[in-house]
């Protein structure tokens, strides 16, 4: 790194910084809005808070949040898992054709790369016809449950194929020379090799849907308003409220704190830099 | 059979096989739509061998080893181990154990825990396999770093564990993939004297493949030199060495000067470089050999006075290699030939380029190959 | 009967779908045919409640192309030059922001640079929703920034920098920014400096040499930026519809308003059908361009 010199580092660390600055600016400034004099309350005050822990509404919301991202990820965790390992372990190593080769990977980048508008109202077209028709799947808790495993298994995949094509592929052949039938193969190799990536991708999973809206909008109900929804109908009502600010704030707290606690806790496990997932 | 049951004493239907004896026969491995990786390879290996399969890279000898694993199934013949048929048993029911080139220790136990996983997938008991397992380190000094991570070892360490992980299962043959191709070049040969010492002591058929002639020579009781998915020559070390059959054997394993022939009757014949003495019965042999050791040279003034195969030549190149001296020295007749001379007291002297020489081919040394 | 090769192939086909075939079968059932079914959707007339209805027509694509019950409109084709001008324009921004905070990450100690490339996307992880609204919060025209520009006579006093074309700018820049840093980081870490040692002596400015050896190395993760903030900014719903007004509309908004206020879908779905053709094309000509300079996509399937 000496190929920098000091000068260039002193310009780049001048940029850098205000940069950092403006990134958490706007978080921070929710979070001191949070603790505004509001009408009967002067002085910097948590009754925003003491409101939103009252609030049935919010509340609810919080449930159906939890829910979604809780249910969501884990079948979005076990499918993405299994095309992870399938695609690393099964796929030829060289072209495979377009049905083994091609078609498989196309497929899992398709709802990474769809604007999520476009993700959102081809799913609430679909939902409306499929109910129309068979009286199934009424927009709700599930029909967004189903559009968040859509879009989070592929990132999960994306997480398990990255370790697995890590690995010394030999591994897999030494178990079952070891003895290890298939099934043992993946209870005592595949799963522990994974772990790490399972932990993530349920994390990731979980991250995923906590931050989507978009898909969310569209494909909820008039019963299944969650976090985002709520804020985002809110303020579409009535604007900026100090409590507002205050579930902000809590939102971003938690969403810091997880990933903070995750990223130092297998910080010592894996030395090798990563690189975190945006979500 | 049982899932997961291992047949360990050969199968009562042949009790006549010993264990750990390889029978190959006609054994074919087509890799899609092109020619044979394997090519009818017929091969009999005897329990407690040491057999080395030699050949370059790509010549279908990590292959053959795979289809004797069972990580891959031959498109035709038969694999016979321990007298047992193997057509129908999968890899993880052999009695096989492999050392891969790449170790492939697993990533997520400790140097204990991956001695113990084979002797855990079936089903041996905790404080057995515990028994088993530090007896296997001990025997190969591994105990001070038993609860080291894969990650955490060196080369040499990591050969000894993929080692032990194999042996401590009681296999009835080991397949060792270039296990020594990583490492340096004295921790290779310190390994190599431990190796071989180790398959002595507990008999075991070891099946060993390398591309490196010299590991070759030192380790095997056999060797069997491949290329183009067929097997070229099997034999003892010393016989494949002395008496190659065909003209790759010969250049694989050795320096060799090799030379077409045209029979001129009488035990004579006619090479590049003069009319050759050749003790061996030519018949329809068109190729001779002589290895560069079995070459006298001389000075020019002392060559000995009538005898056959005398060529007087000037040297071109000396390369001095430590033990020995390797020269390179073209003929009065034309063409070049090789010599190798061991730089003990006994040698007469070593030369320089540009000397004048003579060198002997005695009739006896010379070899007659296939081409 | 094929040759052993081929039926170990044929075992490993099989495995293969037995285990991604669930996830990759969800993905085509819940996503590419409900996909298909919306471009169809396009082909139809619409009905008096906005839903698609026979005969099939391409009265929607006239409707996008601006011709109406009242004439020709320019709105449409504004509304998709403004979008793909947001989107380029927050991309370059992005561009501009990302390769000194990458630089100044790879030039510290391998150990602190884990934790400040953390710290560059750990904000990308709160819900889009509530960024977007902290920047409501900053820009309105009661917040103090707005206040220093009217102040200094940027804006007219008593609006806001918010709603507008230039606080969606904002907005799309600050969501997307971690896009940027993500892949250029990946392609500044693995550099080769030797090559920036070996060009120092060649090139005479500062410029020349970044531009000659450290950008080459850097433009594969630079063209994966570039697919990863442009697309989801071109296409983006939240940002312009909580900081833009009607005057900093964009097709997000637009395509979504045919299914919610006013619907007609058949048009919803054509709009939906232009989103999706300038996402195709920008897709193919970045990786085109990538494949065309090698770029290494590392671990990706």
């Amino acid at each position: 790194m000496n190929a920098v010199p000091r000068r260039i580092r002193r310009v780049l660390a001048g940029i850098s910084l205000p940069v950092y600055l403006l990134l958490y600016a706007p978080l921070s400034v929710i979070a001191i809005f949070s603790f505004a004099p509001s009408l009967g309350h002067p002085g910097p005050n948590l009754a925003a808070y003491g409101m939103l822990l009252n609030d049935p509404e919010v509340l609810a919301a919080l449930r159906r949040s939890l829910t979604l991202a809780i249910g969501s990820a884990v079948l979005g965790t076990m499918l993405g898992t299994l095309m992870g390992f399938g695609l690393s372990r099964f796929r030829p190593a060289k072209g495979g054709g377009f049905w083994v080769g091609t078609l498989p990977s196309l497929i899992i980048y398709l709802p990474i790369i769809m604007p999520s508008l476009v993700f959102g109202i081809s799913e609430l077209i679909f939902f409306n016809f499929v109910h129309e028709y068979t009286g199934l799947l009424s927009a709700g808790l599930l029909t967004m449950g189903i559009a968040h495993v859509t879009f989070q298994a592929p990132y999960v995949a994306l997480v398990v194929y990255a370790r697995l094509a890590g690995l010394d592929p030999n591994l897999f052949e030494a178990s079952q020379d070891l003895y290890a039938n298939a099934v043992k193969s993946f209870v005592f190799l595949t799963i522990p090799v994974v772990r790490p990536a399972l932990i993530g991708g349920f994390l990731l999973a979980i991250t995923l849907s906590i931050d989507d809206f978009t898909i969310s909008f569209f494909t909820a109900g008039p019963g299944s308003v969650t976090l985002p929804i709520y804020i985002y109908s809110a303020i579409a009502r009535k604007g900026s409220s100090p409590e507002i600010n205050a579930l902000g704030s809590l939102m971003i707290a938690t969403v810091i704190g997880v990933a903070l606690l995750y990223y130092f806790v297998t910080r010592h496990r894996e030395r090798s830099t990563r690189i975190p997932a945006v979500a | 059979m049982m899932p997961g049951a291992v047949m360990m004493p050969a199968g009562p239907e042949k009790v006549t096989a010993a264990r750990g004896a390889i029978s190959l026969s006609h054994i074919t491995r087509i890799f899609a739509g092109s020619i044979p990786a394997v090519d009818h390879i017929d091969l009999e290996i005897q329990a407690g061998e040491f057999f080395t399969l030699l050949g370059p890279s790509g010549c279908g000898k990590t292959t053959l080893l795979r289809m004797i694993a069972g990580f891959e199934t031959p498109d035709e013949g038969r694999i016979v181990i321990s007298g047992r048929e193997m057509q129908d048993v999968p890899a993880h029911q052999r009695a096989v154990n492999t050392v891969f080139q790449s170790y492939a220790l697993f990533p997520h136990l400790n140097v204990e825990q991956n001695i113990g996983f084979g002797l855990r997938m079936r089903g041996v008991r905790k404080p057995e396999r515990k028994k088993r397992v530090d007896a296997m380190m001990e025997l190969l000094q591994i105990g001070p770093f038993a609860a080291r991570n894969a990650g955490q070892l060196s080369g040499g360490q990591r050969q000894r564990v993929a080692l032990a992980r194999a042996l401590v299962n009681e296999p009835e043959v080991v397949l060792l993939d270039e296990p020594l191709s990583a490492l340096d070049a004295k921790l290779r040969a310190e390994l190599q004297i431990e190796l071989l010492r180790m398959q002595k002591r507990l008999g075991m058929t070891f099946i060993f493949v390398t591309h490196d002639q010299h590991e070759a020579l030192v380790m095997s009781d056999r060797i069997g030199v491949m290329s183009n998915g067929r097997l070229q020559q099997v034999g003892p070390v010393l016989d494949v060495y002395e008496k190659p059959r065909n003209v790759f054997v010969a250049e694989f394993l050795g320096l060799s000067n090799i030379w077409a022939i045209e029979p001129l009757g009488g035990g004579m014949a006619a090479a590049p470089i003069g009319v050759l003495k050749i003790a061996a019965v030519i018949g329809v042999a068109r190729m001779a050999m002589i290895r560069p050791e079995k070459i006298w040279i001389y000075n020019d003034t002392h060559a000995p006075q009538g005898r056959e195969n005398v060529f007087p030549g000037t040297v071109r190149e000396a390369i001095y290699m430590g033990a020995s001296t390797q020269y390179r020295i073209e003929l009065g007749g034309g063409g070049f030939i090789l010599a190798l001379d061991t730089n003990n007291q006994a040698a007469e002297r070593s030369w320089r380029p540009g000397e004048a020489v003579a060198v002997e081919l005695k009739p006896e040394n010379i070899m007659l190959v296939e081409a | 009967m094929g040759t052993a090769a081929q039926g170990e192939a044929r075992s490993r086909a099989w495995r293969l779908w037995i285990t991604s075939g669930p996830g990759l079968f969800w993905i085509v059932l819940f996503l590419l045919i409900p996909s298909g079914v919306m471009l169809g959707i396009a082909f139809f007339t619409n009905s008096d409640f906005g839903s698609p209805v026979l005969p099939l027509s391409l009265d929607s694509f006239s409707q996008v192309a601006g011709y109406g019950i009242l004439g020709w409109s320019g709105a449409n084709f504004t509304v998709l030059l403004r979008s793909l001008l947001q989107a380029g324009v927050a991309t370059s921004v992005t561009i501009l922001l990302a390769y000194p905070l990458v630089f100044f990450i790879v030039t510290r100690p391998a150990s602190l640079r884990p934790v400040l490339l953390l710290f560059a996307i750990v904000p990308s992880w709160t819900n889009q929703v509530v960024r977007t609204y902290a920047w409501m919060e900053l820009l309105n025209p009661f917040a103090p920034v707005s206040h220093v520009a009217q102040v200094l006579g940027i804006i007219p006093p008593h609006l806001g920098l918010m709603p507008g074309n230039f606080a969606v700018l904002v907005g799309l820049s600050y969501n997307y920014l971690p896009y940027m840093v993500v892949p250029l980081y990946a392609a500044a870490e693995k550099l080769d400096w030797t090559l920036v040692e070996a060009g120092r002596d060649l090139y005479a400015s500062g410029a020349r040499l970044f531009f000659n050896t450290v950008f080459p190395q850097t433009l594969p993760g630079l063209l994966s930026g570039i697919i990863l903030v442009g697309i989801p900014a071109f296409g983006d719903y939240v940002v312009p519809q909580l900081l833009g007004g009607d005057k900093a509309m964009m097709l997000g908004s637009l395509i979504a308003d045919q299914f919610t206020f006013s619907p007609d879908w058949p048009y919803g779905a054509a709009l939906t059908l232009i989103m999706l053709v300038f996402t195709c094309i920008g897709l193919i000509v970045f990786r085109r361009l990538t494949q065309r300079l090698g770029g290494g996509e590392g671990a990706m399937l």
